[in-house]
């Protein structure tokens, strides 16, 4: 197919607003998928994401579509992902196209992370064509968002198209405006090879495919490839495109859009946005816009069951041949035993990970909250990153603490801007700036720490705008923070698993909801228990677990002796199971409560 | 041991000679209440005469087995159950059978245990003459809402009249009272306890209501009960300054009118146990009896005993549940008896372990012996636990 009968686009837009639908309806349209073979949300790749209704990816699919004009083209949709984690990939996506439908649902606007997709696009120079969804609701407003798109996004809405991806209505206009609207592929096919991966995925028989936009040169089986990023030399085995099932071909070529099949073994081989060229005759440079992504977000994942830890590592290392960006080392815990520290791209994504090591692998799994990663300078002028409490040294050895921050960006009814002000406060959040978009919307920016962003930011959010409210941030680096470490103390000893990174200030309220959590917990003692928080040798917090009062099965006489001996020695049983920390038994419960303090601390 | 159980533990009572607590159940109630366990069962039709006639046989198997050796019964306490649910001619019958079988010793204790709702004047004057030297009366409470609560037969006028009625027969009288009930007080606790004082109990045995495994609440437990400790630590401020020291855990009495038989159980003396359901220990083993009524008939008919289940504790399970029994009593362990017994170092093992884990003032320890004190007892369980 000659280049310029290619259109390469990709469809921005907001959980729920209707992207699947939409990606069906245009799979329909240009009969790529037989009725008969039709499902609901076709290209959702997760039964997750079908179950949820939210779309973390689609699968990338090649369209044939004969226009108005007669002529035969090829549609290649790419997907962005939808969710704020995975901006370096949706960057990757979009360098793969050269046109992207903007998609608003006609009764809510324009979100946060629409808004951030979209400027992303226009700042790749891509054509983008703002489509209105969901005209048929009752509820919808198409002149308000299309003035919203005009007003917030700065788009010429001259062109838009109001569609109802339910009914069908607008899909023909959507097709042709792509045919007509964006610029078909450029790049040489004679050149040396540049073909860019987007997306990587894990397939049992076949190894790791890659899903590539190839951008100069051309793709043949047999020939050897190399990948820019990592050095790895590979014969590729096969090519082809995705219709949407894989269906090999002979070549692609600059301006196409498939995959490829060359004996990989794991995603980590294949990240992500880099280059691949021909080993025999390398490309001079590779593509612009390459990063390793790292995991910013951490917690320890646990089987339910300890015996179930070998199953839990091996899901891990399945899922992590699926997606490179999970990190995972083995960890124990006090309380939760054998289990892994694993690192993700951000919430959603940690959240995804661990249903689908649930669905997929079948492990049940205990997740503690979330946390990142900071960074210190000592005294002595050594730099040190640190993942945990115990990596933090003495307070007097720390010269600074720097924490990762994000800049964050809210789509708030104005009516709800006082509370969601007020969170962003309490999340030690820095003002940055404030603007209407409408009388009755209002964009809200602030620098926020990640670690108060990952606790419970989302539910906050929203339960204070009853789900009003939309949110996108970009990583902004790391930044000087007055963070301590508060240790807690149990009958004066140090209690490793309950101590805790926070800022100074809220040292006091967290120190004192772990001290209470821990005070209800544990059982009374034979001793008065003096439970304590503390930042180095000053102790913040104390409270007491008041010693026992009374403990005695009353009456024991002949029949009772053998009934009482095996109460006891299920009562020492009990004992046993808990940990002890100096003379003081900690029921389980007192661990994993812990886990869970800071989200209902107050 | 023995190929038959039963004659071991006989040969074992035997071979001492030494003087052998006896006890026997008479598992029969009118009404089974709600939080107990204890083997009973709502008689029928001449099912009380059959069990006593299985019981007579059973007496006098270990009777032809001991004669001879000497060994006297030194207490003999009828348990139940209901034992007052006996006829006063069945008790006449009872206890001319084991005056013909065993040897009671010359100043004997016999308790029997008694119910307020079926305890009748000739029961009384039958003990009376029998040489009853204690009854322990269920009182439970003097408040109408606790006992109905409780689901108890009586009423408190009822307990009222029986414990009187008891106390003017010149013999001993216990009465029982539980803590803890829905509605209590301390207040109707202490002058439930104020009342029983005034008519005359020399014993109490106070303790908290527990629910016990198999009884009919332990899957559906009531609601309202109230924690123990004000009415334990009451009851220890209180009953001391009339009179009744705390010589256990439960039990308080009046100087001299301790019961010999209980405390023999706590000091791991030699109980020959009669009747379905009941449990004994000889020398060493510890026996429970058939706990069904045909099993019971059963047993005797073909084995002339009915003992169902025997245990022989380790030498090391044996010392910590003497320490156990024996940290029950005031007078706790005596350093020499448990020493000779089981060893200087598991004795000075299990002391280390005590005082190392719990404060000070849990102990009272002189140079012979080593006790709880008062608060010691009310977190009993929590030190038990510690040497189990």
């Amino acid at each position: 197919m000659e280049q310029k009968r290619i259109r390469n686009f990709c469809i921005i837009a907001h959980i729920d607003h209707g992207k699947s639908t939409l990606a069906d309806r245009l799979l329909e349209l240009t009969q790529t998928v037989e009725s008969r073979d039709m499902k609901h949300q076709m290209l959702d790749t997760l039964d997750l994401e079908r179950e949820r209704g939210i779309t973390i990816k689609l699968v990338p699919v090649r369209m044939k579509y004969r226009a108005e004009d007669g002529e035969d083209y090829i549609l290649n949709l790419i997907d962005t992902p939808g969710h704020v984690d995975f901006g370096y990939e949706v960057s990757r996506s979009l360098a793969a196209c050269e046109g992207a439908l903007l998609v608003v649902d006609a009764t809510q606007g324009v979100e946060a992370q629409t808004l951030a997709n979209a400027y992303m696009a226009v700042d790749q120079g891509l054509e983008i064509l703002p489509v209105i969804n969901k005209i048929d609701l009752p509820s919808s407003r198409p002149d308000y968002v299309i003035k919203e798109i005009e007003d917030v996004v700065g788009l010429d809405c001259d062109k838009v198209i109001l569609a109802s991806a339910k009914e069908g209505k607008g899909v023909p206009e959507i097709l042709e405006r792509i045919v007509h609207g964006v610029p078909a592929p450029s790049g040489n096919p004679e050149a040396p090879l540049q073909a860019m991966i987007f997306d990587s995925k894990y397939d049992n028989y076949k190894g790791v495919i890659c899903y590539i936009r190839v951008m100069n040169g051309t793709l043949r089986p047999g020939r050897n490839i190399r990948f820019m990023a990592t050095g790895g030399v590979f014969p590729l085995e096969e090519v082809g495109v995705l219709r949407p099932n894989f269906e090999p071909c002979d070549e692609l070529t600059a301006g196409e859009v498939g995959y490829i099949v060359s004996n990989i073994k794991t995603v980590a081989e294949a990240h992500v946005g880099d280059t691949i060229t021909e080993d025999a005759r390398p490309a001079a440079a590779a593509l612009p816009g390459y990063r390793k992504v790292k995991p910013v977000v951490f917690c320890g994942f646990y089987p339910v069951e300890r015996d179930d830890y070998p199953q839990l590592r091996d899901a891990l290392e399945k899922l992590t041949l699926n997606d490179s960006s999970i990190s995972f080392e083995p960890e124990t815990s006090l309380a939760l035993g054998f289990g892994f520290r694993c690192g993700f791209l951000g919430l959603l994504h940690m959240d995804v990970s661990k249903e689908r090591l649930r669905r997929e692998y079948s492990v049940e799994l205990v997740a503690t909250s979330p946390n990142v990663i900071y960074e210190l300078t000592t005294k002595s002028g050594e730099i040190i990153e640190a993942h945990r409490p115990s990596d933090f040294p003495e307070i007097g050895d720390i010269e600074e603490v720097r924490e990762p921050m994000i800049k964050l960006t809210l789509f708030v009814p104005s009516d709800y801007v006082g509370k969601v002000m007020k969170l962003c406060q309490d999340k030690r959040g820095t003002y940055i700036s404030m603007d209407y978009l409408a009388p009755d919307r209002v964009r809200l920016i602030y620098e926020v720490p990640l670690a108060e962003f990952i606790i419970d930011f989302h539910d906050k959010l929203k339960s204070h705008t009853r789900g009003y409210a939309s949110l996108d941030y970009e990583h902004t680096g790391l930044k000087a923070s007055d963070l301590v470490r508060v240790d807690v103390l149990i009958n004066g000893e140090a209690a490793d698993a309950f101590s805790f990174i926070c800022h100074r200030e809220a040292a006091y309220n967290r120190g004192q909801a772990v001290v209470r959590k821990l005070k209800e917990l544990i059982p009374s003692q034979l001793f008065e228990v003096p439970l304590q928080a503390s930042i180095g040798k000053k102790v913040i917090v104390r409270q007491n677990v008041k010693p026992l009062r009374k403990d005695v099965l009353a009456k024991c006489y002949g029949g009772d002796i053998t009934r009482k001996r095996k109460l006891l020695e299920k009562q020492k049983e009990g004992k046993k199971r808990m940990k002890q920390i100096g003379r003081v038994s900690i029921p389980q419960e007192a661990f994993l409560a812990f886990l869970k303090v800071e989200e209902d601390e107050e | 041991m023995r190929n038959n159980v039963g004659e071991e533990i006989v040969h074992r009572l035997a071979v001492s000679g030494q003087e052998f607590s006896l006890y026997i159940h008479l598992p029969f109630c009118a009404r089974k209440c709600p939080y107990c366990s204890f083997f009973s069962v709502v008689p029928r039709n001449g099912e009380i005469e059959e069990y006593c006639r299985l019981l007579h046989s059973e007496i006098r198997f270990f009777g032809e087995r001991l004669a001879g050796s000497g060994a006297p019964a030194g207490t003999i306490y009828f348990g139940g159950g209901t034992p007052s649910l006996l006829a006063p001619a069945d008790w006449e019958r009872l206890f001319k059978c084991l005056r013909k079988h065993i040897l009671f010793d010359h100043k004997v204790e016999i308790t029997v245990e008694a119910n307020p709702d079926s305890l009748s004047e000739s029961h009384v004057r039958l003990w009376k003459e029998q040489g009853v030297s204690r009854i322990s009366v269920g009182v439970q409470s003097f408040f109408d809402g606790e006992l109905r609560w409780l689901g108890r037969l009586h009423d408190a006028d009822r307990a009222r009249m029986a414990l009187a009625m008891c106390v003017h027969s010149g013999i001993s009288v216990s009465a029982d009272f539980m803590f803890g009930l829905a509605g209590q007080s301390l207040r109707s606790f202490s002058t439930s306890i104020a009342e029983a004082i005034a008519l005359g109990a020399e014993h109490l045995s106070l303790y908290q209501l527990s629910i016990d495994e198999t009884s009919r609440w332990s899957d559906n437990p009531p609601e309202g009960r109230k924690d123990g400790y004000p009415f334990y630590r009451w009851s220890q401020w209180y009953l001391p300054k009339k009179g009744f020291a705390q010589y256990e855990i439960s039990s308080f009495a009046r100087p001299g009118k301790e019961c010999l038989h209980n405390s023999s159980y706590w000091t791991n003396g030699a109980v020959l146990a009669l009747g379905a359901g009941a449990w004994g220990y000889a020398d060493g083993i510890r026996y429970r009896n058939e706990r069904t009524l045909t099993g019971y008939a059963e047993a005797i008919r073909r084995n002339g005993h009915s003992v169902a289940e025997a245990e022989i504790p380790d030498a090391c399970k044996r010392a910590h549940e003497a320490a156990i029994l024996m940290l029950r009593t005031a007078r706790g362990i005596s350093f020499e008896a448990f020493a000779s017994r089981y060893g200087e170092e598991t004795l000075s093992s299990l002391l280390r372990t005590l005082e190392e884990n719990a404060p000070p003032d849990c102990f009272v320890r002189s140079d012979a012996s080593f006790a709880l004190s008062p608060k010691g007892m009310r977190v009993a369980n929590a030190l038990w636990s510690l040497i189990v």
